[in-house]
């Protein structure tokens, strides 16, 4: 291995690793800083803030409670392959550094190609639905196209990087592992940060809509608890 | 930041911003990815699907690019990247006011739809605060919360035609009941409930609240209205105005405490409820209220289930249908209990799809009834919801909100549906049976001819309508005259001297409103009863906006005789003590 490519693996990831967690942990101290809103008034229809809270962020992996996936069923599967695939790229910047005999079992190899292959394919259409449609170019900013383009990017070099073979040339790991510190660095500044704020905009919503009892939602009331 | 080139409203504006924030509003306005999804769950977009601009993200994004570019931080630095904003102009400031209260109803759907949870319609309301705060709002929004802020209630009701309207109503269910405990009981103390009621009621639908004293009075409850602080309605959730929120929950809330009442019922309205029930005590940061609250659907349904009232619901043969309104059922979780009360009062239910928490917006919500430059918009997008309707096949639409009747009966003209509108304490003292034994339900026999004596002016082009009315007044024993152009009115009251007019909006010759105006502003004519009877709801600025007092009566077309008749008698019946 080179030193280069021992350089892009370790001391590079870890520092970008590191910035990113600063910016976050800063990012959390930012939205904590604002006052959260409450409830003063008694519940309502036998509502709870803390089981509408945890309904909210449950609803991910509900995709029949939201009319929006449930008549989008192609839409939630890209959803999920596109997320399980940037999560597994994400495994594979560790896995080749810190336990790279994994990689040596085929099947394992052949497991992180395919989600992360399908996730590339996904990002591809991604991007397509984006450009293509009026609505959603209305929509976009561009860390909007930059962000969805650099996963997908990523995401082809996690593809090419995954079966971990310096000796057969550095190429695939060296753009995979610079590409994932400038993700590293880039994330908490874009769009792609989302998933630090995804608990709080659902628990929140969930809180709220609880204590007015109307997550999670219900059949057969109960006069008593529709004061 | 550029404060000078920017004007003195849009500068006030960006500095209140960040004091309106709350963690939740910043979640939900970092939180958007763009992803789309919550597009098509927007009535406003499905009726222009071409139009992105309807797009609840984009709309969200006019509010969140200045977020972005005065609050967060990559868009202070590089907003361009995050297509971050700003306003300058006074200008700017009505493209917003366009997009918040001319493109949105607050409806909540889109919150649903959001996978990420971000709650649209809460910063869309927090957007509109921020306008009112600086004077940029509709005209609408602006008249109606200076009554509320000024008279008291949203419709400028005075407290004397409040009483008068409860006293007639008191000796009508007297007489009906042939029993002097029939009547309304005013500001009883340590009632078991206090009833609150929408303004709406007392100026249009005075039905509605001798249908709810049938029901308290069958029920044998101890009720009472109050004479004061009695509009549950709150324009402060519409208006996105806290202050005017939390001052008129207060008004509410200390009047039932005066009163000592033990529970304070609301009438059925979908953000009445809501404001009294879900956000008064927030808006006025009060704890505990020391009394409990519920709406009068459960109020209802609880005298059913304790066998306090018996309803028969042969008496409700039509087949029907629910719409459950945004306020509340989406945000407040009201979707099984008017159900619940719809099957026991109705011998047809056909279920509307989608329904409950996925249910569209009747479309007049978030004050889009008061909003009538954007009613052209308004009644595009209800094709959704006539669709909607129509494909049940009901003839009438049972909703648990004043809002959603007038908006739903608006849609049903303008998209030609066979269909009315009803509320559930309607078609509960419709299926009343009696059960008072102490109480002889006598039927008095009403007078032959209530209206005879009085003169009534019927002005309206459509000879069918004229036609009607002229018949239906003249069985009660009114003399009817009839004109059809704007132009006869104010000649014709002149000579005729009728103690009732009812105005058609559209009729040929001069402007009904300059007419109108003109009849208000004559010393001679300007006590002459009016009662508006159109088929064109939009039109009612041409006579509200006036600085005038406004007509004494407002009905929608179609009318039936029944409702015409009531209203008429309501109208001349309070005409009669002022005099």
């Amino acid at each position: 291995m080179s030193v280069v490519l021992h350089f892009a693996q370790h001391t590079l990831q870890e520092v970008a690793l590191f910035v990113m967690a600063v910016v976050y942990l800063l990012r959390l101290r930012w939205l904590l800083s604002f006052k959260p809103g409450r409830d003063r008034q008694r519940p309502t229809g036998g509502g709870e803030g803390r089981s509408g809270g945890l309904y909210s962020l449950g609803t991910i992996a509900m995709p029949w409670v939201m009319e929006s996936t449930r008549t989008n069923p192609f839409f939630y599967a890209q959803f999920v392959v596109f997320h399980l695939a940037a999560t597994a790229a994400i495994l594979l910047s560790f896995v080749i550094p810190y336990a790279p005999g994994l990689l040596e079992v085929r099947p394992v190899t052949g497991l992180f190609q395919l989600f992360i292959g399908m996730g590339f394919l996904v990002g591809c259409l991604r991007l397509v639905r984006r450009v293509t449609q009026r609505t959603m170019r209305a929509l976009s900013s561009p860390d909007d196209y930059f962000s969805l383009i650099l996963l997908t990017v990523w995401l082809a070099s996690a593809f090419l990087a995954a079966p971990n073979d310096p000796a057969g040339g550095e190429g695939a790991l060296l753009a995979f592992f610079f590409l994932t510190a400038f993700f590293l660095l880039y994330v908490p500044f874009s769009k792609i940060s989302h998933y630090l704020y995804y608990p709080f905009t659902r628990y929140y919503l969930g809180r709220t809509l609880g204590h007015r009892g109307v997550f999670p939602p219900r059949r057969g009331p109960s006069v008593s608890s529709s004061i | 930041m550029d404060t000078l080139t920017r004007s003195h409203k849009a500068q006030k504006l960006i500095e209140r911003l960040p004091k309106k924030l709350n963690r939740q509003f910043v979640a939900s306005l970092v939180g958007c990815v763009h992803c789309g999804m919550c597009t098509n769950s927007c009535h406003y977009v499905l009726a222009n699907p071409d139009d992105p601009t309807y797009a609840p993200a984009y709309k969200a994004d006019q509010i969140r690019k200045l977020f972005k570019r005065h609050v967060d931080w990559t868009g202070r630095y590089l907003p361009w990247w995050v297509k971050a904003g700003t306003v300058k102009s006074d200008e700017d400031l009505e493209q917003l006011k366009d997009t918040v209260f001319g493109k949105c109803t607050n409806c909540r759907r889109c919150s649903l739809n959001c996978p990420m949870g971000v709650d649209y319609a809460s910063f869309n309301r927090m957007a509109r605060g921020l306008l009112v705060s600086v004077g940029v709002m509709p005209e609408g929004v602006a008249a109606v919360s200076k009554d509320q802020w000024e008279i008291g209630n949203q419709m400028g009701v005075l407290k004397e035609d409040y009483l008068d309207t409860l006293e007639w109503l008191s000796d009508e269910l007297a007489e009906e009941f042939g029993d002097e405990a029939a009547r309304i009981p005013v500001d009883v103390k340590d009632a078991e409930v206090v009833y609150a009621i929408n303004p709406r009621e007392i100026k249009y639908d005075p039905r509605s609240i001798s249908d709810a004293a049938r029901i308290f009075y069958q029920a044998g409850e101890n009720w009472t209205m109050p004479s004061e602080g009695w509009d549950m309605t709150n324009f402060g959730l519409f208006s996105g105005d806290d202050e005017l929120g939390g001052t008129v929950a207060k008004r509410l809330y200390s009047k039932v405490k005066e009163l000592r009442g033990k529970k304070l019922v609301i009438s059925e309205c979908g953000h009445g409820y809501r404001s009294t029930r879900c956000e008064g005590q927030n808006w006025a940061a009060l704890g505990e209220v020391g009394f409990e609250m519920e709406s009068a659907v459960v109020t209802m349904l609880r005298y059913i289930d304790q066998g306090r009232i018996k309803v028969d619901k042969n008496a409700n043969k039509k087949p029907m249908t629910f719409h459950d309104s945004c306020n509340f059922a989406r945000s407040c979780g009201m979707t099984e209990e008017p159900r619940e009360l719809l099957s026991a009062v109705c011998t047809e239910f056909r279920e509307m799809y989608p329904n409950r928490a996925e249910n569209y917006c009747c479309t007049g919500g978030g004050g889009a009834m008061s909003m009538s430059e954007y009613t052209p918009r308004r009644l595009k997008s209800a094709k959704i919801k006539a669709d909607q309707i129509r494909t049940t096949g009901a003839k009438m639409v049972v909703t648990t909100c004043h809002n959603c009747v007038d908006a739903l009966n608006d849609l049903i003209k303008h998209y030609k549906l066979d269909c009315e509108v009803t509320q559930l304490v309607n078609l509960v003292a419709n299926a009343l049976v009696p059960t008072r034994a102490a109480v002889s339900v006598t039927k008095v026999e009403k007078p032959a001819l209530p209206l005879e004596g009085y003169t009534i002016l019927v002005a309206d082009d459509e000879p069918d309508i004229t036609a009607f009315f002229s018949t239906a007044l003249s069985d009660q024993g009114a003399q009817v005259h009839c004109i059809s152009s704007a132009d006869q009115v104010l000649e014709t009251v002149r000579r005729e001297k009728p103690d009732l007019v009812t105005l058609d909006l559209s009729m040929p010759g001069r402007s009904v409103g300059e007419v109108f105006e003109a009849l208000r502003r004559d010393p001679e004519l300007a006590k002459t009863r009016v009662c508006v009877i159109t088929g064109k709801p939009e039109l009612r600025s041409l006579i509200y906006e006036r600085p005038v007092p406004p007509p004494d009566g407002f009905l929608d077309k179609p009318v039936s005789e029944e409702k015409l008749i009531f209203n008429v008698r309501k109208i001349l019946e309070i005409s009669e003590k002022q005099q």
